[in-house]
């Protein structure tokens, strides 16, 4: 199967911390991946630098074999102009923790904007398919709605369809349900779910759902202190993980 | 204080009957500060060299209208600039490039260290010192070239030099304003493909207007007061045309009763919608 991301080496660092200490990973087309591991284990940073919200120090990070953020010609590393960074994004979906809609729009007016800012799209099209986003993901009632008026679950299930209205390659989702009251978390988890039944969606998905995790995603990865520490289907690692800290982790949240 | 409070008891539903606490020092306090006040007031109000028919006839003037007009078309054009200029500085501020966030570092420290006073002299007198301006290369060919005196006029070296000062202060206020913003915003916008400035324009500016509006409302009730100092270059504004007018007629106090007047209902104007915007974006 072809790769839509392919990870050789990543670096991250802030200031005197390394937080990514050489990442390697395939993502091939239409398959879900979980990314687990402890709190501060790097696992947030490296959804950031797929999308290049945060840049890499040293490694390579492809998206559809090209350069993320960057350009390489004649063995030299150029960085992107802003523009082409937003350009690639275009593809790559994001889903947030905290949701981040935009307060001051609607639910409807969230998922339009981009799709008419950025992919300059008619607008009465762009509305039809965030009307039947809404629909999709049980929000159909809401189109007029703020932000503030709608429960974490909704919201987030906004912030889906959102990203979906841009047609991504691929979604990257940020712990989706930890924002939430655990009597919401379901309803999240059900439009994720149908993404990955019925669109067949490329996903990376750092969470702590391992029921979900379980159920859903072709691999697991487990993440601790900026490395890979292993990675396989999910009856392997989270049935018979065979590193020791990845036990450890195991042991505290299954 | 006495206060009304239900208690859980068998009585909880009997007001309490108490007699008020009295103040004494409080009413003479008052007593000796409104007879102060009174007495000040009559000596202006009732004073017979205090001219008050002068300041019925000029209340309405042509030239005190036209100065009024003229003070608050400098408001409006001097906020502009202000405002413009502040949300440029402000943008440049937080650019991740340092020599743009230095220069308007910068700008920001020399305008609001030089008296206004001083610059709006310094805009004024500008076409002494520099008689042309011209656009070309620079120490090269010169393709357009103006007479300063004739781009600087007194209006705009006024609006110059109120908007230039103006914009310091507001860089801060938008910057102050542009930080209010939760940071995911620009990451939610960015992941959706938007270029910094779109996300600028729509997704955080229109979110920071919250914190940016009122004080800005401020800003302007005090640009309003402060474009008398125009006066200094002779701009044909309200308390310019009032000092015209009594240089003549040496009723000094009349026509700045006449000034004070129109400062007053202006501001008042200015406070009331400020209030009502202030509320609005207050949600
Ligand atoms: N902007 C930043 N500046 C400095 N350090 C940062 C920054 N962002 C993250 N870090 C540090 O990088 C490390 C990894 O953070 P990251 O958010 O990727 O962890 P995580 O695995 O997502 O953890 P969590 O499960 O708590 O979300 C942490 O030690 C964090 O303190
Ligand atoms: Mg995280």
């Amino acid at each position: 199967m072809k790769s839509l991301i392919r990870a050789e080496g990543v670096h991250k660092r802030y200031g005197a911390v390394d937080v990514l200490k050489g990442i390697d990973l395939e993502v091939a087309e239409g398959e879900v991946l979980a990314v687990i591991g402890p709190s501060g284990s790097g696992k947030s940073t490296f959804l950031r630098c797929i999308n290049h919200l945060e840049r890499i120090d040293a490694g390579r990070l492809y998206f559809r074999d090209r350069l993320i953020g960057y350009e390489e010609r004649e063995g030299k590393v150029y960085e992107l102009p802003d523009k082409a960074i937003a350009a690639q994004r275009v593809d790559i979906g994001m889903v947030f923790q905290r949701f981040n809609l935009f307060p001051h729009m609607t639910a409807l007016e969230n998922i339009m904007t981009a799709p008419i800012m950025v992919k300059k799209e008619p607008k009465a099209e762009v509305r039809e398919r965030a009307y039947a986003l809404l629909t999709r993901v049980g929000l159909a009632d809401k189109a007029n709605s703020r932000p503030d008026q709608l429960s974490g679950g909704q919201q987030q299930r906004v912030a889906i369809a959102r990203a979906l209205a841009m047609r991504p390659g691929l979604m990257l989702f940020d712990e989706p349900t930890s924002a939430l009251d655990p009597e919401l978390v379901g309803e999240v988890l059900d439009v994720m779910r149908d993404l990955v039944k019925e669109d067949g969606m490329t996903m990376i998905i750092v969470t702590h759902e391992m029921g979900f995790a379980r159920e859903v995603c072709d691999t697991i990865v487990f993440m601790d202190d900026g490395v890979v520490v292993e990675s396989g289907p999910p009856g392997a690692v989270l049935g018979e993980p065979r590193h020791e800290r990845t036990r450890a982790f195991l042991s505290k949240v299954l | 204080m006495t206060t009304t409070r239900q208690t859980a008891g068998p009585d909880s539903q009997v007001r309490i009957q108490a007699v008020p606490l009295r103040h004494p020092g409080r009413w003479v306090g008052a007593g000796v500060l409104g007879f102060l006040a009174i007495f000040l007031l009559q000596g202006w109000v009732a004073n017979p060299r205090m001219e008050w028919k002068v300041v019925g006839e000029y209340l309405f003037s042509p030239a005190v209208l036209t100065g009024l007009g003229t003070t608050l078309l400098l408001t409006v054009l001097a906020m502009v600039v202000g405002v413009a200029g502040g949300i440029v500085l402000a943008v440049l501020r937080m650019s991740p490039n340092p020599l743009l966030s230095a220069l308007s570092g910068f700008y920001i420290w020399v305008f609001r260290g030089v008296p206004l006073l001083v610059q709006l002299l310094f805009w004024y007198f500008l076409s002494a010192v520099v008689p042309t301006i011209g656009f070309g290369v620079p120490w090269g060919p010169t393709f357009v070239e103006f007479d300063t005196n004739m781009i600087i006029t007194q209006l705009t070296a006024a609006v110059l030099g109120l908007g230039l000062h103006e914009a310091a202060y507001m860089g801060e206020i938008v910057r102050a304003g542009i930080t209010s913003v939760d940071p995911g915003q620009t990451e939610a916008a960015h992941a959706l493909g938007l270029t910094r400035f779109q996300t600028l324009r729509k997704i955080i500016l229109p979110q920071a207007m919250r914190v940016i509006i009122p004080p800005t409302g401020n800003q302007v009730v005090s640009m309003l007061k402060t474009t008398s100092l125009v006066f200094a270059i002779a701009v044909p504004e309200l308390l310019t045309s009032i000092q015209g007018i009594y240089s003549r007629n040496f009723q000094q106090v009349a026509l700045l009763t006449v000034a004070c007047f129109w400062y007053l209902v202006a501001t008042t104007v200015l406070n009331a919608g400020q209030h009502y915007i202030e509320r609005k974006f207050s949600r």
